[in-house]
């Protein structure tokens, strides 16, 4: 799991560019499902038909389970390029000014560039994106362009570390998520439910994959794996949700709140299982449920969450085993 | 249910339903009381999977057009955010509420038992001159709920819902003042609706949905809508009424009736219609302009499957949001009357209109 880890957080796909990200995944995964579709949102969907369909010609006795995990990650935008050459830049998702003051960059084609801020700020409390260029290191805006179009889509640079049971990188938001999904596709769990695995795009930037996903599959629940905001840090927000506690389980976000018996479901799960968890109240940032569960004549959802440090960093922290035991609750789930 | 408790005045109806609990997201058990409430009434009631409750009164029109009217019946409140080994409880708030209004509160916990509880303030002896007067966050505010820490624990969990603890008074015979009136002034609308056309034969379905999460999403009422794909709808909410610090624009005056919006996000023949009904039957009614978003389910409605044309009324409400909202008993009556009237027009009228 940990190499699979190690090549989905590594990946270039920043939101509305998820193209890299999404082969990667594709050829993690082709081998053990049933199909393999992408839709016009770029939403990599793959399909674990229900056991007994085939069978029992046509007559489906089991749920549709939708398992969704976003594939994008935060990253900047290039919007100017000044006659010397320094790219001025926008924001793809939640992309804190101080997070990324002296961060490196890299754009699709490899393009490496440093952020730093103008030189004569006088208020750094106040710092903005605005106040902020790229440099990467050309003379002219006619050199710069040969590598960086304004448009052009860049990620934040952050190798994946090892330590123990805790690892270190970028885009733990959400590709932690995509890796727990992938490594339920791999276990094959045996099923009568129809799963849907869905590897949504632009969660970043307002939830907007999600939603055309849950349209077109209209499920008849749904689970969202995504990260959420540990309570272990010094002098932090007192919350529950620790890494290495194991799975939060989603209580509410700010743009769902989970469905009652979803949660009751979860819960039970993870008791009955010796899986440890804890419960989950975000007050800051959503998740795709927000979108899903308004699809249609509407879909109740759920999530099992990911504890994580410093999200939105160039630097997440997650606990491996924790990450196995989300593998452990998400399978359970869908067996029932 | 005894027979007189489906005849209970608006004071009373008020009452039951202000002092039922239904946090935005945990409907579940309100819910189940209105959909017994809507039983006196007809025979077509059911809860949906997101605790909507759906009342369908039939028309006798065989080609019947159907009209939904919706009034969200999910309140503010809070989640249990933390427990420490004190037994002071951290609280997350559902919905917008400003923390100015907590201090000194008392709220009502819901774990395995109902345990009351009061949000905690310092001494003014101990306030320091600079932080007097200061408004604090609701993540600096704890719940005492007199039990210590590992007691507590057995009996509250985390993500367990918390309200306001306020019973509903009486002033001067003709208002009520209590907890969630946003918004289940409009669903004793709702049921004062059913009662005019009890015996009325209407030709249009008329479907009366109580839905939920209006204060966090509007999943209730957006799932609702694409469910039932109604011709037209009618919003039943609240809306300010005035106080000394408000502005006329976006206030109304307690007892004048309810507002009838007017603006991009309603629908201009439904909006007319009101108007007219209102002169028709004397029932007085207030105009409201509303530029964009009117912040209300008829937001939602308006955009649900290929459109629906949505007309909006509001009940004033002073001091909403709070444990102490106050309305008029007359304006919950001439709402429900000139949405019953609305309801009575013929199948043509409705499909001229919308």
């Amino acid at each position: 799991m940990q190499d699979i880890l190690r090549k989905v957080t590594q990946a270039f796909g920043v939101s509305g560019n998820e193209e890299e990200i999404r082969k990667v995944i594709t050829s993690e995964i082709e081998k053990y499902v049933d199909e393999i579709k992408i839709d016009a949102m770029g939403n990599l969907i793959a399909v674990k038909k229900g056991k007994s369909s085939a069978k029992s010609g046509g007559a489906f006795p089991g749920r549709k389970i939708m398992l969704a995990a976003h594939m994008d990650e935060i990253g900047v935008i290039a919007t100017f390029i000044d006659e010397k050459g320094f790219i001025r830049f926008s924001n793809l998702g939640g992309v804190s000014a101080f997070n990324s003051l002296a961060q490196r960059v890299r754009f699709k084609n490899g393009t490496i560039g440093c952020i730093n801020a103008e030189e004569q700020l006088e208020d750094y409390k106040n710092l903005k994106l605005e106040k902020m260029y790229i440099d990467i290191g050309c003379k002219s805006r006619e050199e710069a362009e040969k590598l960086v179009r304004i448009g052009d889509a860049a990620n934040f640079t952050g190798d994946f570390y090892v330590n123990g049971d805790r690892m270190i990188s970028k885009a733990m938001d959400d590709r932690s998520g995509c890796a727990v999904l992938i490594e339920v596709i791999k276990a094959q769990p045996k099923t009568d439910n129809e799963v849907y695995y869905v590897f949504t795009t632009q969660e970043e930037v307002g939830l907007r994959g999600a939603k055309t996903a849950a349209f077109g599959i209209m499920p008849d629940c749904a689970i969202a794996v995504d990260v959420t905001f540990s309570g272990d840090t010094p002098q932090c927000r007192s919350r529950e949700v620790k890494l290495g506690a194991g799975p939060a389980i989603k209580v509410k976000d700010s743009a769902y709140i989970a469905h009652p018996q979803i949660r009751r479901e979860l819960e039970e799960l993870a008791g009955s299982n010796n899986i440890p968890y804890t419960l989950e109240l975000l007050d800051r940032g959503g998740s795709d449920p927000g979108a899903i569960q308004a699809a249609g004549a509407g879909v109740p959802c759920g999530g099992v969450s990911i504890p994580c440090r410093y999200t939105h960093s160039p630097a997440e922290m997650v606990s491996m085993e924790d990450l196995k035991n989300c593998v452990k609750l998400v399978e359970l789930f869908i067996k029932k | 249910m005894g027979r007189e408790d489906l005849y209970m005045n608006i004071i009373e109806k008020l009452k039951y339903l202000s002092e039922t609990v239904a946090v935005a997201g945990f409907e579940k058990d309100a819910a189940e009381k209105v959909a017994d409430l809507f039983k006196g009434y007809s025979a077509h009631v059911e809860v949906d999977r997101f605790f909507n409750v759906r009342c369908l009164k039939k028309g006798t029109d065989e080609k019947a057009k159907k009209l939904m009217i919706t009034a969200h019946l999910d309140e503010i409140g809070f989640l249990v955010r933390s427990i420490d080994d004190k037994g002071f409880i951290g609280i997350v708030n559902v919905g917008g509420i400003d923390s100015k209004i907590l201090l000194a509160q008392e709220v009502v916990i819901h774990g395995k038992q109902n345990i009351t509880g009061i949000i905690g303030a310092t001494p003014p002896h101990l306030l320091k001159a600079e932080d007097a007067g200061k408004a604090l966050k609701i993540s600096d505010l704890y719940v005492d709920t007199g039990y210590g820490g590992e007691e507590l624990k057995k009996l509250v969990s985390v993500g367990d819902t918390v309200s306001f603890k306020s019973k509903v008074s009486v002033m001067n015979d003709s208002k009520a003042s209590g907890k969630a009136f946003d918004n289940r002034a409009s669903v004793v609308c709702l049921l004062e609706i059913l009662e005019i056309l009890k015996d009325f034969n209407h030709e249009n379905d008329i479907i009366f949905v109580a839905s939920t999460q209006e204060e966090t999403s509007m999943v209730g009422v957006k799932t609702a809508s694409y469910a039932l794909l109604p011709d037209a709808a009618i919003v039943i909410d609240t809306c300010h009424g005035d106080i000394p610090d408000l502005s006329k624009d976006c206030s109304s005056t307690p007892g004048k009736g309810p507002e009838i919006s007017i603006g991009p996000n309603l629908h201009p023949g439904m909006v007319n219609k009101m108007f007219e009904l209102g002169k028709e039957y004397s029932i007085p009614c207030q105009k409201m302009v509303e530029a964009g978003d009117t912040g209300t389910e008829a937001w939602a409605t308006q955009v649900s499957r290929t459109g629906i044309p949505t007309a909006l009324l509001s009940v004033p409400v002073r001091y909403m949001h709070t444990a102490v909202e106050t309305v008029s008993i007359e304006d919950i009556k001439y709402t429900a009357r000139l949405a019953a009237e609305f309801a009575k027009i013929s199948s043509i009228q409705l499909e001229k209109l919308a």
